[in-house]
């Protein structure tokens, strides 16, 4: 359904494609759609009624700089205002400091304080944690056994009613450490007794930064949330949790731009390294539901060196089994493919979507069967017949049906990705448009 | 909680009934020739108004007479976290209801436009759910899966439907299937031993369908009416925890699956409940963090959406801050009851 949405946007920018000048009409429907893909995406309903209407001006009243088209200038602004609202990334010390953090019931909270203890004590900092949740069961059994995992100091008190008393004594008791995080109770801005709460607690923990943490899927009363804990502590930074789901984080920004400060972190995923430093480019392609080329790039560098995989010759068409198996191998690092496809701006090209739902399970195995191809195989699948099958199924220890799942899945690829060659999509020119911004 | 979204839902009643008085004047004045007020000028104006017919005393709406007030209804929806694809099918139906009907001109417009609004929202949230009345009619022990994303309140809402029943006078057993998460079995223990329920509990990290089964198991033999089980939430973009729940369903085949959600929660709210449908299937929902919003248009887009009926909201902390969702109440107390 989103996805849907998302193409109505792009078909919408199909249409100023070709135009030479700003076409009232085709901008009008644009930010129609914009509102749309926007309101989908859990942005407040006022700021996106404001950022439409500033679209809509700017797109009509500035010329576009010369050289560029009269889409890319009204994609600009678009990603300049929203950009304008979403602030700058809150900036991370990395020194001694105390965090205490705060938010809704089940946004994340407890994963959350482990990861950033994780987080600082890979930069080389001595990190300590303090549970002061003192309502949910299991609080601290959680927090402990996370943080005990990577060796991270917890205080906690079970059975202690008081928060108050755990955050004096846990700051006492870690007074070793550099960086001190405080996970809170859930709570919400309705509770009086709670945000009291959180206020004496960050009077007594003298914290130097007061997060909020804020789940993807929150929706219009993200606003107002964040604006009573602002009012209540004054929080200076924002994480937004459960990225790795579908929801597109609009409430997150609507919070960023009421409380006007920036995001620090995003959680994606449920193991504690899954943490991400705030990068605002991915975060409104993924709002809009476009792709998201600056950081597929930069993933991509970092997860194979130029040599290892000739992009350019993919795109070409030419895609054998072995670039495959670079592929599988490199997948590992970079994460899902499905992660990957959604940053490629794949306006023309539909993947099948039984390409993509390749788990890693199967991904290890297909790998264990390339194992047992020769190199003119890997080179060349076409060479691949019957007897060859049974040869890889035996060398592989899988049964020739598997190794016939492995073609079959090498060739849907291979069509995607021919497929995304074609006509419209332009690799050059869409990172010049986005290193351009 | 609802108090915010009919507050607003007032106000946009009036909107409509302004139109729908200002649509049933000018024909009065059509004798005397042009138009006064707010009635459009001549010219296209008047094809406009030929269109309002007045035929024994009846009256039909145009559609262009009410696109103020469904545009006003739209924010009004999209603002309280009704998702968009909901939003437009409530006003497809408010239009549907008003438009080309013949209206009586006598018929106060409030009444009218409450009627319609009253039947678009009922026929959106679908049927409540009884769940003391469903365990009594079928054989026992009653098995009861929850599912759900992370973070969404599933063990917290095991305890007080546990609780929900026990004090109804059913014997409960709840199966701590969330062997993942750290920190779950103590929390649902703590919260079994607080309710004196019996708890069924493997080491972390087993296999979340043995628990379940062991639960079924110990319910039969001891002649349990209900078995509670819990389960570790899950994305439902995740293939193979989500072939875990199916594995789990599988395992324990129970008679309910309850897919739990937030009442907080935007747009993607709609997303996961259908993944979680299509992919476990999904007999009722329960809504929880009801509280934390007086909105609460999550809760009818969700409803709307699965297609299943809602079985409880969750209203707070505390055990006994669930509240079973009978969609004539909420109607009710979203249209301010008045008639």
């Amino acid at each position: 359904m989103l996805d849907k949405l998302s193409s109505s946007l792009k078909d919408a920018l199909k249409k100023l494609a070709g135009k030479a000048v700003v076409d009232r009409e085709a901008v009008e429907e644009l930010v129609r759609d914009l509102q749309r893909a926007l309101i989908q995406a859990d942005v407040n309903v006022r700021l996106v009624q404001a950022l439409s209407q500033a679209v809509k001006t700017r797109s009509l009243d500035e010329q576009p700089p010369k050289g560029m088209s009269v889409r890319e200038h009204v994609l600009r602004i678009v990603y300049q205002e929203l950009l304008r609202l979403m602030g700058s990334r809150a900036e991370v010390a990395l020194g001694p400091q105390k965090i205490l953090l705060a938010g809704l019931q089940g946004s994340g909270k407890t994963t959350t304080t482990a990861k950033l203890a994780r987080f600082f004590q890979r930069k080389g900092l001595k990190a300590g944690v303090i549970c002061a949740d003192t309502f949910r069961p299991g609080a601290y059994d959680q927090l402990s056994t996370l943080c005990g995992r990577v060796n991270v100091p917890c205080y906690g008190e079970p059975g202690e009613k008081a928060a108050e008393g755990i955050v004096e004594r846990g700051l006492a008791a870690l007074a070793t450490s550099e960086v001190i995080l405080i996970d809170t109770q859930g709570r919400h801005a309705l509770e009086k007794d709670l945000i009291d709460e959180i206020i004496r607690l960050n009077q007594i923990s003298k914290a130097d930064h007061r997060w909020l943490i804020i789940d993807a899927a929150l929706g219009q009363q993200a606003r107002d949330q964040a604006r009573r804990f602002h009012e209540a502590i004054g929080i200076d930074g924002v994480i937004v949790t459960k990225m790795d789901g579908t929801a597109k984080g609009g409430g997150a920004l609507s919070a960023v731009s009421e409380i006007q400060s920036g995001i620090v972190f995003i959680g994606s995923g449920e193991t504690i390294d899954d943490l991400e430093r705030f990068d605002p480019d991915s975060f409104i392609s993924r709002l809009l539901g476009m792709g998201d080329l600056k950081s597929l790039v930069e993933r991509a560098e970092e997860a194979i060196s130029t040599e290892e995989m000739d992009v350019q010759g993919m795109l070409r068409g030419k895609f054998t089994l072995r670039d495959m198996y670079k592929q599988l191998d490199a997948v590992s690092r970079m994460g899902p493919l499905k992660q990957i496809m959604s940053m490629l701006p794949l306006g023309g090209a539909d993947v099948p979507s039984e390409a993509i739902d390749v788990t890693s399970a199967k991904m290890a195995r297909y790998r264990v069967i390339m194992d047992s191809m020769t190199a003119q195989e890997l080179d060349d699948p076409n060479l691949i017949g019957g007897s060859r099958i049974h040869r890889i199924a035996k060398g592989s220890g899988s049964s020739p049906d598997e190794v016939r799942e492995l073609l079959k899945y090498y060739r849907l690829m291979q069509r995607a990705l021919k497929g995304m060659r074609g006509g419209k999509f332009n690799l050059q020119r869409m990172m010049r448009k986005f290193s351009g911004m | 909680m609802f108090d915010g979204l009919r507050e607003k839902l007032r106000s946009v009643r009036e909107v409509f009934g302004t139109s729908i008085q200002a649509a049933s004047t000018p024909p009065a004045a059509e004798g005397q020739g042009a138009g006064a007020g707010a009635a459009p000028r001549t010219g296209p104006g008047l094809a406009e108004r030929v269109k309002i017919l007045v035929t024994d005393g009846e009256l039909v709406l145009t559609e262009k007479q009410i696109q103020a007030p469904l545009q006003e209804l739209e924010m009004v929806l999209l603002e309280n976290d009704v998702a968009l694809p909901v939003t437009d099918e409530i006003l497809r139906r408010v239009k549907e209801d008003l438009v080309g009907k013949h209206r009586s001109i006598g018929q106060d417009p409030g009444v009218v436009i409450l009627a319609a609004l009253r039947d678009a929202i009922l026929r959106v949230l679908g049927e409540g759910f009884d769940l003391p009345g469903y365990i009594r009619a079928r054989d026992r022990p009653v098995k009861i899966l929850f599912t759900g994303v992370n973070g969404t309140g599933k063990t917290t809402t095991v305890a007080k439907v546990g609780h929900y029943l026990k004090k109804l006078g059913f014997s409960v057993v709840i199966a701590s299937g969330d062997t993942f998460r750290a920190g779950a079995l103590e929390q649902i223990g703590t919260h079994a031993e607080r309710l004196g329920i019996k708890i069924i509990q493997h080491k972390a990290g087993g296999d979340p369908s043995a628990v379940l089964f062991d639960a079924v198991e110990y319910a039969g033999a001891h002649k349990m009416d209900v078995v509670l089980a819990d389960s570790a939430g899950r994305f439902h973009n995740r293939v193979n925890l989500m072939n875990q729940l199916e594995k789990m369903k599988r395992v324990m085949k129970p008679d309910l699956v309850v897919y739990v959600d937030e009442a907080v929660a935007g747009n993607d709210a709609v997303v996961r409940a259908e993944e979680f449908e299509k992919l476990v299937g999904t007999d009722a929902v329960i809504l929880t963090k009801a509280d934390m919003d007086m909105r609460g248009g999550a809760a009818i887009s969700v409803a709307h959406t699965v297609g299943k009926p809602i079985m409880f909201l969750g209203t707070g902390q505390g055990y006994d801050d669930l509240m079973p969702f009978t969609p004539d109440l909420v109607v009710e107390e979203l249209l301010g009851g008045a008639l």
